[in-house]
């Protein structure tokens, strides 16, 4: 449950979601939930280029299993606390 | 699990339309309905829409069957477990009528990339069809229509990450089997002293395969490669939790 806890840390601030399909979507995370499906808001897609009828969605819901990546702020990642929470979920609680 | 879209047959429950799809809702195994749409248009990938408002949208908690209003027989039907992801699109310059976009997982995802450039040559190939709208004749349902497939798309998790998230949560507190990484076998597996080079390890792969080598082999690896005890020792260090 690390990954739900961490991203849901995150929610209200700008993500990229990089899909397995190659498509990278820009917005501000929403919702997270334990499958790690992801509601994103205020989107747009990052190679418009290639996906350009995607250019700007509203809401977008985008399925856990379908995702490669998921690029943070930089400000959002707190390298002690995610430290700590990774060794205590190697350690099995 | 079927990939993609496909084209369905209906036989409707009772007579004349409005009846629901019965031959594709699967009761028997929990499938149930979770919305009906009347007045929406389908269009994959980038063929013409039919007409405004031409067919009618099941939504089940398995499936999105779209049934046209003017064959009465002839459909398209897609599992949630193939909708990659959904979304409202209200821009007029992304698509000229409001509707829920949604991309398709296919068959063809899966096995190989090439059969783009020959999407266009197949008026109706549903093995390339990687995307559809919804459009319903009326916008307002949208953001409703949005969040019922939200909800179906939670009720669909991938086999795998379902059992693996139900581990999860009955874990609270007590041992899980998730491997992370290598780091975690050996933290788990390591005491507290210095200088240890993982015998137990060792001993356990020897028995689990039976292939004395490999085991060996592996021990090799643990012992010549320094660099993460190293590392774990320094982190060790900085954290004070050992020593």
């Amino acid at each position: 449950m690390l990954f739900f806890s961490y991203f849901k840390d995150l929610v209200g601030r700008e993500v990229t979601v990089e899909l397995k399909n190659d498509l990278a979507i820009r917005g501000t995370l929403h919702s997270v939930d334990q499958y790690l499906n992801i509601k994103l808001e205020n989107t747009r897609v990052v190679d418009q280029d290639k996906y350009p009828h995607m250019l700007s969605v509203r809401n977008c819901f985008i399925r856990g299993s379908v995702v490669r990546y998921v690029q943070l702020p930089p400000e959002g990642v707190d390298i002690e606390l995610l430290h700590d929470a990774t060794r205590r979920e190697a350690r099995g609680g | 699990m079927v990939y993609g879209v496909r084209e369905i047959n209906v036989s409707r429950s009772g007579s004349g339309s409005g009846g629901e799809p019965v031959n594709l809702i699967d009761t028997e195994n929990g499938e149930s309905l979770m919305r009906v749409q009347p007045g929406v248009d389908l269009v994959l990938s980038n063929l013409p829409p039919h007409s405004p408002g031409s067919g009618t949208l099941y939504v089940t908690t398995k499936q999105v069957i779209w049934v046209s209003d003017l064959g009465q027989t002839k459909g398209f039907a897609v599992d949630f477990l193939s909708i990659s992801l959904h979304a409202v699109s209200r821009d007029p310059d992304a698509y000229p009528l409001p509707c829920l976009y949604t991309q398709i997982e296919t068959e063809d995802d899966l096995h190989s990339n090439d059969s783009d450039s020959e999407s266009n040559n197949h008026a109706l190939d549903l093995s390339t069809v990687r995307e559809m709208r919804l459009i319903p004749s009326d916008p307002t349902q949208l953001d409703s229509l949005f969040q019922t497939f939200c909800d179906c798309a939670e009720l669909n998790p991938e086999p795998n990450a379902a059992a693996a998230a139900a581990a999860a949560a009955e874990e609270e507190g007590q041992q899980h089997n998730w491997i992370f990484s290598a780091d975690q076998m050996e933290d788990d597996e390591q005491p507290e002293e210095e200088g240890y080079i993982a015998p137990n390890l060792a001993n356990s792969l020897g028995h689990s395969n039976g292939d004395h080598d490999l085991a060996r082999t592996v021990l090799e690896l643990q012992i010549n490669d320094q660099r993460f005890e190293d590392a774990e020792e320094v982190e060790h260090d900085g954290d004070g939790t050992h020593h």
